[in-house]
């Protein structure tokens, strides 16, 4: 019996949209396409740049320019009082967006990792995708965290250094815990985004010439699809998904014991890492809903590879994030309600009723309450742009879930007569200057990087066939992992 | 007489499964074929011998150092460098334990990733037998053989559905 999916005819033409309802054609691993021609879209997604592309990216580099290099440059030179940080709120935006920028992260190694162990079929389009944006985000938060070390030139002082004047970092402090979980989150999720990368940039080499061919030669390491090469890949691949997992959960859990190991109001709450965990996850999948609303509708041929099925998918994982997200934040709220600290019942009252109350009703309706209504919908799942607006109004609502956590926090706190809110200064130049950071990095390796891991497509098309069964014609996946 | 490497390219797994093993039967060994693919077959589709990886193995062996290394750091270093903070123990276990995990994680990843590297001799800019279409989906046989088989086995894989059967150098990728 052959293996590999016979193509189907009108399949070259084939789009979702031109399909009867219960067309295999309109699900990709039913819609193959020979290589030769697969590759020939990726590649030329990847050329295929308008004047409208430069013009952002244009854009995007001064804004990179003027709110990151210049304001943090301006910001070093003249101290940490340029930033609104002040008693009581010491921690300000940098550590808002250090955390929303790990929770985006989270998105990649949830997508790619945890889909691949559990063999999701659909996840193989855009895989890569997301772990290009746990790779650029994790650069943001950690950009955000020397932000607000101030004084970035000792940030050597966190490294274990032999030394004369015997300084040595404490082990026991969450700080130092996340040192070394984001240090080994960043190095993982970029050796895994690089593993199965390797057999898309050997494509993309043989199909280049001039610098490209260059750059694609040496990234490729000379990878030819040996029967070795692709068991070596693979189990190292498989090895990395498993273990990636308990790094990615290590991660965001380290980052809520930052602020959980604090006998402060709102923070001491032994939830808080698994709470933070799925925040993590419910910004993440927001922000590749939005992605791969932008790639489909901006980068060619893509609407083959990112299909309706997708969003579809990944609205359903959104709302069953959405649903494990709203039991954590009630148990949060509840326990401390209920728990009849002074201190604690004034910073309630103040989220209910305080000047910030619109941030904290606009996070449970952003989180909560819009993707519990809408999400149920298969109509709205599989409406891109639809799915793209709920991501962004997660994203929204998650930013000022870490912002209530962060300074609002600190502003109600035991001692009444140090409340003073926070109003950010320069930090808002500086959260501009990495949200175009990384809308740039993105933007570049569009045209760098082979977007879609072709290979991992075709091993998923080559995997399915149609088997009729009785009266009817049912999808069959063959184990090729 | 000298040898001569082929190449045969093939469209599908079944003809290149029943390629490889008429070589076979023809006495070409399997150290002398070489599959490659654009995208992974798993070894038992084309009856090949499973092939070895030391990937685990130094997975493994990264872990382990990863393990010693996060106990140096976190009941080692303290002792070496005295800080006392407010009466807490110096070398307490829970959070050694966190210090731990990450560095067994740390290592096991790395030594995971400088497998795929050691096993696979990366990188390789050296010129080596190949040629493009392998990226583009075909199967590609590389065996060698007798020069003065060439015909012989040509003509058999050529009945077997092969597409192309010509001779290759090593050529820069």
């Amino acid at each position: 019996m052959a293996v590999l999916s016979k193509y189907l005819p009108g399949a070259k033409k084939a789009r979702e949209d031109h399909f009867e309802k219960d067309d295999p054609r309109q699900y990709l691993m039913h819609d193959p396409i020979p290589r030769g021609q697969m590759n020939e879209m990726v590649m030329e997604s990847m050329h295929a740049t308008s004047w409208k592309f430069w013009m952002v990216f244009g854009i995007l580099s001064v804004l990179v320019a003027v709110c990151f290099f210049y304001a943090w440059g301006y910001m070093i030179a003249e101290g940490l009082w340029v930033a609104g940080v002040m008693r009581p709120a010491y921690w300000g935006i940098f550590l808002v967006n250090t955390v929303f920028w790990i929770g985006i992260s989270h998105a990649g190694t949830f997508i790619s990792a945890i889909l691949r162990v559990f063999k999701a079929e659909f996840r193989r389009p855009f895989t890569r995708a997301a772990e290009l944006m746990t790779t650029f985000g994790l650069i943001q938060a950690g950009a955000s965290i020397f932000m607000h070390l101030g004084r970035v030139w000792l940030s050597y002082w966190m490294f274990p250094l032999p030394n004369q004047r015997e300084l040595w970092p404490n082990f026991h402090s969450p700080l130092m815990w996340d040192l070394l979980a984001i240090t080994t989150y960043v190095l993982g999720s970029t050796m895994y985004l690089y593993l199965p990368l390797i057999p898309d940039l050997a494509m993309a080499r043989d199909r280049s010439t001039g610098w490209r061919k260059t750059f694609y030669r040496i990234l490729a390491l000379g990878f030819r699809g040996t029967e070795g090469e692709w068991r070596h890949l693979h189990t190292a691949m498989n090895f990395f998904a498993f273990a990636i997992i308990p790094v990615m959960f290590s991660v965001h859990t380290i980052v809520s014991w930052d602020f959980a190991m604090a006998m402060r109001p709102g923070w001491s709450s032994s939830v808080f890492g698994p709470y933070f965990v799925l925040g993590a996850l419910h910004s993440g999948m927001g922000a590749v809903a939005i992605v791969l609303f932008i790639m489909r509708y901006t980068m060619k041929h893509m609407d083959y590879f990112i299909r309706k099925e997708h969003f579809d998918a990944l609205g359903k994982l959104m709302m069953m994030v959405s649903f494990t997200y709203a039991y954590f934040i009630f148990n949060d709220y509840i326990i401390q309600w209920y728990g009849g600290n002074l201190a604690t019942d004034n910073l309630l009252h103040w989220l209910e009723e305080g000047p910030m109350s619109w941030m904290f009703y606009q996070m449970i309706l952003f989180n909560i309450v819009i993707p519990f209504a809408v999400l149920w919908i298969p109509k709205v799942r599989q409406t891109p742009w639809l799915l793209a607006v709920v991501g962004l109004l997660i994203n929204i609502g998650m930013y000022w879930e870490r912002y209530i956590i962060i300074p609002v926090m600190l502003t109600i706190n035991n001692m009444p007569f140090t409340w003073k809110l926070y109003e950010p200064r320069i930090e808002i130049y500086l959260t501009i200057g990495t949200f175009a950071l990384f809308l740039l990095f993105y933007m570049a390796a569009s045209r760098l990087i082979p977007l879609i891991p072709v290979w991992e497509v075709q091993e998923g098309q080559m995997a399915h066939t149609m088997r009729k069964i009785g009266k009817a014609n049912v999808s069959t996946i063959s184990d090729f992992e | 007489m000298a040898d001569i490497t082929l190449l045969a390219l093939f469209e599908d797994i079944d003809p290149a499964a029943d390629a490889i093993e008429k070589l076979r039967h023809m006495g070409v060994t399997d150290d002398r074929i070489n599959v490659l693919s654009g995208a992974p077959i798993p070894y038992k589709m084309l009856g090949r011998p499973h092939p070895h990886t030391n990937v685990s193995k130094l997975s493994l062996g990264g872990a382990i150092a990863g393990a010693l290394f996060g106990l140096f750091l976190n009941f080692g270093t303290p002792n070496m460098y005295y800080v006392p903070v407010g009466g807490q123990y110096i070398t307490p276990i829970p959070p050694g334990l966190i210090v731990l995990f990450e560095m067994t994680m740390l290592f096991a990843l790395l030594a995971t990733f400088l497998g795929v590297f050691l096993d696979s001799y990366f990188p390789n800019y050296r010129p080596m037998e190949y040629t493009p279409e392998i990226s583009d989906g075909k199967i590609g046989i590389f065996f060698k053989c007798a020069e003065n088989e060439q015909t012989k086995i040509a003509d058999a894989l050529g009945v077997l559905g092969a597409e192309t059967i010509k001779p290759v150098e090593a050529q820069q990728l």
